[in-house]
């Protein structure tokens, strides 16, 4: 009984870690994957918007700011990433 | 405030004899702004034709070309330049002449000198480097030539050739490449040819000259070295003169260019066979002075009118209207597109907003304190209007990094000493007595601050419909924006009466009208009906874009995000070099600890470095886009002309 006991414990302890690690790994998807796919969605941005400055460089601001829309998915990752290990 | 300048739309027409002082009037009081007349073939146009410039513009335009050359030969640009005392126009004119004509023969007399030298040392130079390889041959040069039985040979060579015939040999080794020069009699050259082609001989011809190489090798670097000392001397008086005439060519160079601005005025201008007309535009406070002025200049003989804006035609040149406290945002402004006449200008929200969300991303004092010093170091280097202007945000964007470094107690990642952070914490390392980061707490406050931003954004959306458009249009443009604000807290309001969220009104207590829905729903749910339906009544395509209502309020969660970010990557570097090298270092002290506390030095050097590159990159573009992105898109058109009035802010000449 006693020993069924402390194999519980040991059983629970051992979940809670994984759970934990479990949430990193979340975290850590949740960011790396938004990464990824914000650098693909500004890849062809980026490069557009470079070429566009380079014919007239007016276009600055509204380049940059265009280049940066697509920042916004990894901060949503970043957000989750955060509330799952804080929350 | 909030609105560009007050502008007049002025109608001049005078005879054509008026025009010259028009002009010089018109270029002295500097807020004309001329709008350009395009020749046209409608009726009422008939004998309306752009006019021809005033005398005068070709010989203003090749003194310029003159005074220009002179400038790029002393490498100054007029924007460097200094201004020291003011000249009177007067008395430039009478000298200009004169005086141009004397600086640029003494500079060309000058430049054909330092031409002659650098030509000579260029020549020495080829000499030299022909004559070196003999030099390691003790055999004066005319001995290489003018023989009639002996052939001669010289050239580089891989190695000392084995020759069957009779010869005499000079044979130098050296890194370059060894050097042979071989005599042999004539008859017998073929057969030294051959034996020298087996060793890789390249010929090199013996230079013309008398002497040994060596002498002359030592006599032409002394040549080089004195050209070089006279090029210097010349260098420096080129760098004499262009001390003493910068002052002259800086005001020259303005005069000239106002004299073509003026003499060429009459091509922006309508003109009749008699008359001259100028449409253009002057700040409505400056009206009165300027037509004052000009009717004094021509005696009454000229005649002002100020016409009717319409607006559905005229574009109306903007010239931004602000405190001096948010004239720099206006770079921030120009960047994305400058307001046009009728709508509201933002620049002052955007001073005032811009600092506190970047405070916001950054956080720290030390960060703070750094910036700080970047803008007013940089002040230095950073020359031009914009850039004293973006040094400017920068300062106030510093200033705010520091407030808020002292609301979340944070220096460099650390946490300020005996100071707890004010309302929520940022630290993600829980120090013993402290909480941890309260990262729902400030997310949340961020939406809050989004909620805000983007309905003062659709307010002002309302604002400007209803002052552009017209008619019916105007109803359903201004109702749309009603529409949007009436999806967005409908959703709010929804959410509230279903869960409970701290910092945020809780509703989920009121009466519940059927099943699981309470009256907070019911009206959230109304209300987003009725807003679609406004969206969708002034264009139906719209209604696709109403997911952005989501994603644009929780897009300013990144204040919080990439502030923390920020936050990570400083406690690391810290952790890092202080955790892991530097205490254990300290704790037990030997040689190897110097070793170590140097490498901890280094990697918080290098982290800092790193994070404050990433933060002013992050907190600046991050907060600019939310402005771009989410802010300005409810409400702001831009694509404003540039206000650029007729004349120039004199800096070298005075009347």
């Amino acid at each position: 009984m006693a020993a069924e006991l402390v194999v519980a414990a040991t059983d629970l302890a051992m979940i809670q870690a994984q759970q934990a690690g479990m949430k990193a790994i979340g975290a850590g998807l949740a960011v790396g994957l938004t990464g990824i796919g914000t650098g693909v969605a500004e890849m062809g941005i980026g490069a557009a918007a470079v070429g566009a400055i380079a014919e007239n460089k007016d276009f600055f601001g509204l380049g940059l700011l265009f280049t940066v829309i697509p920042e916004t998915i990894v901060i949503f990752g970043l957000v989750v990433g955060l509330l799952l290990l804080f929350l | 405030m909030l609105k560009p300048r007050q502008m007049s739309h002025l109608f001049i027409t005078g005879s054509k004899n008026q025009m010259e002082p028009v002009i010089q009037e018109l270029y002295r009081q500097n807020v004309f702004h001329i709008e350009e007349f395009v020749e046209q073939t409608m009726e009422g146009y008939e004998g309306v034709k752009i006019g021809t410039p005033l005398p005068g513009a070709s010989e203003a335009a090749s003194k310029l070309i003159m005074i220009r050359s002179i400038e790029n030969t002393f490498g100054v640009k007029l924007e460097d330049v200094v201004p020291q005392k003011m000249v009177p126009v007067q008395q430039l004119r009478e000298t200009i002449d004169t005086k141009l004509s004397a600086i640029v023969s003494e500079v060309e007399q000058i430049q054909a000198k330092k031409s002659t030298c650098e030509e000579a040392v260029r020549d020495l130079e080829q000499k030299i480097n022909e004559l070196k390889p003999f030099a390691a041959v003790p055999i004066p040069l005319e001995m290489y030539s003018g023989y009639q039985n002996i052939a001669v040979f010289t050239g580089r060579i891989s190695k000392n050739p084995d020759l069957t015939v009779p010869n005499e040999t000079y044979f130098s080794h050296a890194k370059e490449g060894n050097f042979i020069a071989v005599f042999a009699p004539a008859e017998h050259s073929e057969k030294v040819q051959l034996g020298l082609l087996q060793a890789n001989f390249v010929a090199v011809p013996a230079p013309k000259g008398e002497g040994l190489p060596q002498d002359l090798l030592n006599l032409y670097t002394g040549q080089i070295a004195a050209f070089k000392k006279e090029v210097a001397l010349i260098q420096e008086r080129l760098e004499a003169m262009k001390k003493e005439q910068i002052e002259f060519l800086a005001a020259s160079e303005e005069l000239m260019s106002a004299d073509i601005d003026k003499a060429e005025a009459p091509l922006r201008f309508a003109m009749t066979s008699e008359a001259f007309l100028a449409e253009g535009w002057v700040p409505a406070d400056r009206v009165d002075v300027l037509s004052d002025a000009l009717v004094k200049v021509t005696g009454g003989k000229i005649l002002v009118t100020v016409l009717p804006i319409d607006f559905e035609h005229d574009s109306v040149p903007v010239e931004y209207n602000n405190p001096s406290f948010s004239k720099p945002s206006q770079v921030l402004m120009d960047v994305y597109s400058r307001p046009t006449y009728t709508e509201v200008d933002p620049t002052l929200m955007v001073s005032i907003v811009f600092p506190l969300f970047f405070g916001m991303i950054v956080g720290d004092v030390g960060y703070g304190l750094i910036f700080l010093a970047m803008s007013l170091g940089l002040r230095n280097y950073l020359k031009g209007e914009a850039g004293e202007q973006l040094l400017t945000v920068l300062r106030n964007a510093s200033i705010s990094s520091i407030f808020f470094g002292i609301i979340y107690s944070e220096f460099l990642g650390f946490a300020l000493l005996r100071w707890k952070p004010v309302l929520y914490s940022r630290h993600l390392m829980t120090e013993a007595g402290g909480h941890g980061p309260n990262i729902p707490e400030l997310m949340i406050l961020s939406i809050w601050i989004g909620i805000l931003h983007i309905t003062l954004g659709r307010l002002l959306g309302m604002y400007n419909h209803a002052k552009q458009d017209h008619g019916h249009h105007r109803t359903l443009a201004v109702m749309a924006n009603f529409g949007w604000l009436a999806v967005m807290w409908g959703i709010l309001l929804a959410i509230w009466s279903s869960v409970v969220i701290p910092l945020m009104p809780n509703l989920t207590g009121l009466p519940v009208v059927v099943s699981v829905l309470n009256v907070g729903n019911i009206i959230g749910g109304v209300l987003i009906l009725v807003g679609i339906i406004l969206i969708a009544r002034e264009s139906i395509l719209e209604v696709i874009e109403l997911p952005t209502i989501v994603s644009h309020v929780l897009s300013y969660a990144r204040l919080v995000a990439v502030g923390l970010s920020g936050v990570a990557i400083a406690m690391v570097v810290n952790y890092m070099s202080i955790e892991m090298f530097i205490s254990p270092a300290l704790e037990n002290f030997t040689i190897m600890s110097i070793v170590m506390i140097l490498v901890g030095l280094g990697i918080f050097l290098f982290g800092h470095t790193l994070n404050i590159a990433l933060t002013l990159l992050g907190g600046g573009l991050h907060s600019i886009r939310l402005h771009y992105v989410e802010f300005f898109t409810k409400f702001y058109k831009g694509g404003g002309k540039k206000y650029i009035p007729f004349g120039m802010k004199r800096r070298f000449t005075e009347d």
